[in-house]
């Protein structure tokens, strides 16, 4: 098995998506974190699924960053060997995103957990209903949101 | 016609770990899985939101108490990559030994459970007993016998004696002996094999693509493991092999597992022979610099992921866990069609999951395109009049 | 009759076992309790699958928001007299989850509890001691 060199996957999605690909940073020998336009997000993601066979997705993180909400990807190819976390920023008032269950069908519990504790929506995803949280919790309150307060006992 | 969705509760005999599956049935035999989790949901994403940087270790200890350690060690690695420091080698190799027994103690457990869930009891008793051996090591070395508190941010908080290795090299030894022979019973006895071989089969290509982990996917002669492909703290200096079987069923995960666990065995002893003496922990400031970091770990049940950031407080802006057996759950489902009701508890227990549960049944009639929930006071007084013994 | 059945009550005291939302460590314990290093049933006490049939409840867990209506359901199926013991630091306040949204705290928000054991997790020689103290304060009356 290969060993993707990180900083040639970055050149060449900067090559690739012009402009788009807005910053990077290395995490450690084998992570990059690369934030991309969020209108490009499907194609950099089937860009490196199929040229670089970054199939498997870890998990998806979905940060509240008081203005928007942050959404990484972490993807790393068959070999496992990198971690490459793509990062995209939605508007928190009205986050919609595509859902990449199309393309990664190993997503779409992670997109049920973004959707349940944060509130963003998956536009396609097969079916997003809860997933973690109890069912007599209130609708339209997103436990993972920084207005969410916990009263410490 | 309509399907019936049947749930497996935690009250049912032939169940011990609970969870909850909506079963889409017809007859016997399984045509669909819907999982709904979360009756474990403790919000422990926001409660390290609450922490210090080190009460969240402890917090993140409690993740799973079976595979404690992995989730200490994930947490500290992404934390130590914000600080940017390098721990002392010794405790790297204590990381791996600490490590190492918690995935032998794990696979040996979980063993015993598959033998409660096939109803071969003597095999639970069996190895449970010989498991006590891994507990008292670990209690030798940090004093509690499941939850050692091992890592810090740093390094690590014990140490191995030299009086301490003759000890675990003995147990040990004695540990590899009954290994094998329970690899032989798994291998050999008739009654196990008819209840695992070709049963909850997950094909190599399914494996990938719903993205399975650990076992589950090694067994589906899928060849990843975070400790080869991403080796964190001195894994790249150790000897050992990764443990793949193609036969892509029940009983393959079995054998990767028993294998995984003579596997362990021997990078302990490498481990306690390359270790040298000196630091065991290195002093970091109270506060980590602001950035954020990822730290990948191979837990007995999977690849573990942990992300931090940090926004030069007190406490961590975010902290994310991906557990493993959340990786599984697709794969899961997709293993469980075609089989019968009483190849569920197998085939459930193979993937080792790690919650628990309660129940609910709802009908589904494709025909009319209607579904409908019943509550459980709803099932009981159906249920009575069903019976003629009044509501 | 009914010195009979309290008798019987003393010699072989009948678990139920329940989890309500915990890490699993106390599980364990509980389980290795059954196992042959320390084997309760030389005592007698068999784990037993329903509740109809159990005379003692040992919960584990810091009870979470979907659990709590069916750790009382299930409180409430178990025959008088019946006896609860609460395993584990969690099951008696809520333990390390302090500040989780999804956690009620100690189970004795919702069910009356007998006996605490404290421990993180619990260690089966203290889950045999509570279940042998128990036995010992039936005796006594």
């Amino acid at each position: 098995m290969s060993t993707f060199n990180m900083e040639f996957i970055v050149k060449d999605l900067m090559n690739t998506f012009p402009n788009k690909i807005l910053d990077y940073k290395f995490d450690g020998a084998r992570s990059v974190f690369v934030s991309v336009d969020t209108g490009v997000l499907h194609d950099v993601i089937r860009y490196l699924k199929d040229r670089y066979y970054l199939k498997h997705i870890t998990t998806i993180t979905g940060t509240d960053l008081g203005d928007s909400i942050e959404l990484i990807y972490h993807l790393s190819p068959l070999d496992r060997r990198v971690l490459v976390n793509v990062k995209v920023r939605i508007s928190r008032d009205n986050p919609h995103i595509p859902s990449i269950v199309p393309l990664l069908p190993g997503a779409v519990l992670y997109e049920r957990e973004v959707h349940d504790l944060l509130g963003v929506i998956f536009d396609g995803h097969p079916s997003l209903e809860r997933l973690i949280l109890p069912d007599d919790w209130p609708e339209g309150v997103y436990p993972l949101r920084k207005d969410y307060k916990v009263e410490v006992r | 016609m309509s399907y019936y969705q049947v749930p497996i509760g935690p009250q049912h005999p032939a169940i011990k770990e609970a969870f909850q599956f909506n079963f889409i049935l017809d007859g016997e035999v399984i045509v669909d899985v819907k999982p709904r989790l979360g009756f474990v949901h403790r919000g422990i994403e926001k409660g390290m939101e609450l922490r210090t940087w080190v009460q969240g270790i402890f917090l993140a200890e409690r993740i799973c108490g079976i595979c404690n350690v992995p989730h200490t060690t994930c947490y500290c690695l992404a934390v130590e990559k914000l600080y940017d420091v390098d721990v002392p080698e010794r405790a790297k190799y204590l990381r791996i030994i600490i490590n190492e027994l918690n995935r032998i103690h794990s696979h040996l457990l979980w063993i015993g459970v598959l033998g409660m869930e096939l109803g071969f009891h003597t095999l639970f008793m069996y190895v449970w007993r010989d498991r006590e051996k891994v507990m008292d090591l670990v209690e030798m070395i940090s004093g509690n016998r499941v939850t050692p508190s091992m890592n810090c941010i740093g390094g690590v908080v014990y140490d191995i004696t030299p009086e301490m290795i003759p000890i675990i090299k003995r147990n040990l030894d004695n540990l590899e002996e009954r290994t094998k022979y329970y690899k032989s019973v798994l291998e050999e006895d008739p009654s196990i094999r008819a209840r695992t071989v070709d049963v909850g089969v997950l094909s190599t290509d399914k494996a990938l693509d719903l993205c399975a982990v650990g076992p589950t996917a090694r067994a589906s002669n899928v060849k990843s493991d975070v400790r080869f492909d991403d080796p964190y703290t001195l894994y790249d200096e150790i000897d050992f092999n990764l443990i793949t079987y193609d036969t892509c069923d029940v009983w393959g995960r079995a054998m990767v597992r028993v294998d995984e666990t003579l596997e362990s065995i021997s990078v302990v002893r490498q481990a306690l022979d390359k270790m040298r003496p000196g630091p065991i922990n290195v002093k970091v400031k109270r506060i980590p610099p602001v950035g954020e970091a990822t730290a990948r770990v191979e837990a007995p049940r999977g690849e573990l992921l942990h992300y931090v950031k940090s926004d030069g407080k007190e406490t961590p802006y975010r902290a994310k866990m991906r557990t493993p057996t959340l990786a599984n759950i697709p794969s899961l489902c997709e293993m469980l069609k075609g089989y019968h009701i009483a190849d569920i508890p197998a085939i459930v227990a193979s993937i080792d999951p790690c919650y628990c549960c309660t129940e609910r049944v709802m009908f589904i009639d494709p025909d009319k395109g209607k579904k409908w929930i019943w509550s459980y006071d709803e099932l009981r007084n159906y249920s009575r009049k069903y019976y003629g013994v009044g509501v | 009759m009914p010195s009979i059945l309290a008798w019987s009550r003393i010699r072989s005291p009948w678990i139920l076992y329940m989890c309500t939302g915990a890490c699993n460590a106390c599980d364990i314990e509980v389980l290795a309790a059954l196992a042959p290093k320390y084997d309760v049933e030389r005592f007698g006490i068999l784990l037993k699958g329903s509740p109809r049939h159990a005379d003692v409840l040992v919960v584990t867990g810091a009870v979470s928001r979907q659990v709590a209506p069916r750790l009382k359901r299930i409180y409430e199926q178990m025959p008088d007299p019946k006896f609860v013991i609460a395993a584990g630091t969690c099951a008696t306040s809520g333990g390390v989850y302090w500040g989780c949204y999804n956690i009620l705290g100690g189970i004795d928000k919702v069910i009356p509890v007998t006996m605490y054991v404290p421990g993180c997790p619990v260690r089966p020689e203290a889950v045999i001691d509570a279940v042998a103290k128990l036995i010992a304060k039936l005796k006594s009356g």
